[in-house]
């Protein structure tokens, strides 16, 4: 029964994982757990699979073994999963070009629910003004939209739908420290206040130490997972060298996660 | 009264309204039908008991907050017990900034609306003048001087637009050869006089079908192609990259296409024919009773030189329209998918336009003259 209890609290379980390209196996018998209310931080050098595991987990890629269950779920390649309870941020966004972010907010909305279109069109505004976006930007495409702004109403489409779950693809790459830093305080609040658990990956030092509960680094084919600070003490060559920088070093001294 | 998602009890200078079950954003339609049954007419103060409720997320506390705001706009008192504060207070941030206008403004007035259309029409035209120009200084400086890595593209466009345009080049050509072939023979057969189909076929196949057919074909083939994979790499960034190489994609995108097709549409168009004709040939065969050497024979006397002219010489100016249209509409594309498309579009429909203005201006020359 106890053990069952703390299952339940197993957001994302991932177990066996293998991926495997040609001959370069990217994960070998990859296993990762992320739990509930928790940020979890997805780090690894290029080419450790980072976003081949993210699509694996969201059902984009197919691996060539492992079980992957995700709010109970069991993730199969290209089949219905849970989403009417993840939100997805892409790294370049990926909003719809032809539609204004408001539509772009709907559309989940309506794919979704049977609420009227005036409901319909207040609840895509509540979350775009969630994120910190004016209003205005509603009935903008997103080709007239920054860099910020984009991820911003991406945000607000991945939370359409009160997600349980917020995955994130590098957040706050491409965006100047002011605004990333911003941006880490959003998904902080967001958290907070949702009740959301979310997955990120990301190279930025701030965010690991700012945001994350715990990371998972890619290394040798596996995952190690942690608390940041614990982390950074581990002999890893990767990880001594990821740690060891001094942008690492500032980053950790400048920020305390538990004190904000 | 009782719902799914409410209870109802009146006092005397009291509201009060329970809220029970499930609050969430599956809910809402329900949740909004409920509360609009509620009669919520009278003066008395509204309270909301919230001791009953489930669960509530953002969606659900939004409904309840949008209703609650309009009971206070009615100037009534409205309260709260026993409510998990967090949603709530999440909204009120939320809401209570002073910059929201009307959901209305945001979709734009008609009036902004028209000015907006009015002014984009005048810029397209202007834009369109430049880029014509634009196009126009790359062909010429492509002819005055040639590059090495242009060369090297145009052989693999002219790859592209000739040698895979050939097969359903001379199947359409064919087709339309058997066709006309066959449109003639049934009416002139009437006269006796089917050995005129020969003369019918192979004049209208050399002086216009040939020639406009198969440029008509290549517009849809190459000129969709030029117009997205130009389009493509504008929109990957792929121009600006060549362009902080020192190339400028005018040149090395637009020349390529503009030779290759110069060079393509008037073989391909000699292909045509040649398909037509052997397609009425074959027609003439089957159906009248005309033999190959008697169709040759009869088609040789038939078509003059200046007929082969007027046909051949209309080429290469299709095929400039085409290229030029078509590479203009991709570097036209900026910044969305949706601009993808419509922008191909656009260039093969100009495109086929232009050729049969083009056409018609060339008959009217042609008839003036005596060609």
């Amino acid at each position: 029964m106890a053990s069952e209890a703390a299952n339940d609290d197993h957001i994302i379980e991932v177990r066996g994982l293998i991926n495997q390209f040609g001959t370069n196996r990217v994960h070998d018998e990859l296993d990762l757990t992320v739990n509930h209310g928790e940020v979890m931080g997805l780090i690894g050098g290029s080419g450790t699979g980072k976003s081949v595991l993210f699509r694996s987990i969201l059902g984009l890629h197919q691996p060539n073994a492992g079980r992957i269950t995700v709010l109970g779920r069991e993730i199969q390649f290209r089949r219905p999963g849970p989403e009417k309870d993840w939100g997805v941020l892409f790294q370049s966004g990926a909003l719809l070009s032809g539609l204004t972010v408001q539509q772009n907010v709907e559309l989940p909305i309506a794919l979704h629910s049977r609420m009227s279109p005036a409901s319909r069109a207040e609840l895509a505004v509540l979350k775009i003004r969630m994120t910190g976006l004016p209003v205005q930007a509603a009935g903008k495409y997103p080709s007239e939209l920054s860099g910020g702004m984009v991820k911003r109403a991406a945000l607000a489409r991945a939370l359409a739908l009160e997600p349980k779950l917020l995955f994130l693809d590098e957040p706050t790459s491409g965006l100047d420290p002011v605004a990333a830093t911003e941006f880490d305080q959003l998904i902080d609040y967001l958290k907070r206040s949702l009740d959301l658990t979310v997955v990120m990956i990301t190279h930025d030092l701030d965010s690991v130490f700012g945001i994350c509960d715990r990371i998972a680094v890619l290394v040798d084919r596996k995952t190690v997972t942690g608390p940041p600070t614990e982390i950074a003490q581990i002999d890893h060559p990767w990880i001594q060298r990821y740690f060891g920088d001094p942008r690492a070093q500032r980053a950790m001294t400048a920020s305390d996660p538990h004190d904000r | 009264m009782a719902t799914d998602y409410l209870t109802i009890a009146r006092d005397a200078d009291e509201l009060a309204v329970g809220l029970r079950g499930d609050w969430l954003f599956d809910n809402v339609p329900s949740l909004e039908a409920n509360l609009e049954d509620v009669d919520f007419s009278g003066n008395e103060s509204v309270i909301f008991h919230c001791g009953g409720l489930q669960n509530i997320d953002i969606a659900g506390a939004w409904v309840l907050f949008h209703k609650s705001q309009e009971i206070k706009h009615q100037g009534r008192e409205i309260g709260f017990r026993g409510f998990k504060e967090a949603h709530f207070k999440f909204l009120e941030n939320i809401t209570s900034l002073e910059d929201a206008p009307p959901l209305n403004d945001i979709r734009g007035r008609a009036s902004g609306r028209l000015q907006s259309m009015v002014e984009s029409v005048g810029e397209s035209t202007l834009a369109g003048v430049a880029d014509v120009g634009r196009i126009a200084s790359a062909i010429f400086s492509g002819i005055t001087q040639p590059s090495r890595i242009i060369w090297r593209e145009t052989l693999s466009q002219f790859e592209q637009v000739a040698f895979r345009a050939t097969p359903i080049v001379l199947l359409v050509c064919t087709l339309m050869g058997l066709v006309l072939a066959y449109q003639g023979a049934t009416q002139l057969q009437k006269f006796g006089a089917s050995i005129f189909v020969v003369d019918l076929v192979s004049i209208s196949i050399v002086r216009e079908m040939g020639v406009l057919l198969t440029a008509i074909i290549v517009a849809g083939r190459s000129g969709s192609a030029f117009a997205a994979s130009i389009g493509v790499m504008n929109l990957n960034e792929e121009t600006d990259a060549l362009r902080v190489m020192g190339l400028n994609p005018d040149h090395v995108l637009v020349i390529p296409r503009v030779a290759a097709l110069t060079v393509a549409l008037p073989m391909l168009t000699v292909l045509g024919i040649m398909a037509g004709l052997a397609g009425g040939t074959l027609l003439c065969q089957l159906v009248l009773d005309i033999s190959p050497s008697q169709f040759v024979q009869r088609a040789a006397s038939a078509v003059d030189s200046a007929d082969v002219f007027a046909g051949l010489i209309k080429a290469p100016v299709f095929a400039l329209l085409i290229a030029a249209v078509s590479t203009l509409r991709g570097l036209q594309v900026q910044s969305s998918a949706a601009e993808l498309g419509r922008l191909t579009t656009v260039a093969v429909v100009q495109s086929i336009t232009l050729i049969i203005l083009a056409d018609g201006i060339f008959t009217v020359i042609f008839v003036r003259y005596g060609i």
